[in-house]
């Protein structure tokens, strides 16, 4: 049931300096990661994203949130009511 | 009122607005677009609160250097220093990738 989903998540996995993936529902549970991303996470992604748009006065504009770090960086946004999370090498 | 703080803050390219905030939530100091701007101060804490229990890394203690929210054209760049919020609402002006 989850194929389409776990396809997607290893194709992001291949491309250069990705590290780890994680995909999270808009209340927080964690439907697939793999590789360094924590499944523990998953609600802080879905939050930080949400929180995200509060930033916008059009409540349907969806951020990219970008956490860095000296060693990693997450890229974080949601659509659809999916929250995508990418670890990054920091470059 | 400026100081040497705000005068490095006015001076960041493109900037359309900054908040100075204290690690309690209070607001320091505000400028341009986010003057006396305390919803976006409190849904920033609430983000950096939020940003700083993210593991960024499996081995280490390595907390976020710098947040980022990133809108079409517009974004708030944030970072911690000496127990201060800095954000900085700048224009967002990507270029396009050049293919060799």
């Amino acid at each position: 049931m989850e194929e389409s989903l776990d396809k997607q998540l290893d194709d992001t996995m291949n491309v250069h300096g990705v590290v780890g993936v994680l995909a999270a529902d808009h209340q927080g549970l964690c439907l697939a990661s793999k590789g360094n991303a924590q499944v523990s996470g998953a609600g802080l992604m879905s939050s930080l994203a949400e929180a995200g748009k509060q930033l916008s006065s059009d409540e349907q504009k969806c951020p990219v949130v970008c956490l860095e770090s000296d060693t990693c960086n997450i890229l974080i946004k949601s659509h659809d009511n999916v929250t995508m999370a990418i670890y990054k090498v920091a470059s | 009122m400026t100081s040497p703080v705000t005068q490095s803050l006015e001076r960041i390219p493109d900037q359309l607005g900054y908040l100075v905030i204290h690690e309690d939530g209070a607001v320091i100091a505000s400028s341009g677009e986010l003057e006396n701007d305390e919803k976006t101060a409190g849904i920033i804490m609430n983000m950096v609160h939020m940003a700083s229990r993210v593991q960024l890394s499996p081995d280490r203690n390595d907390p976020f250097k710098r947040l980022s929210v990133v809108f079409d054209t517009y974004m708030f760049v944030i970072t911690i220093s000496n127990h201060k919020v800095y954000v900085c609402k700048r224009k967002y002006l990507p270029s396009e990738p050049i293919n060799a």
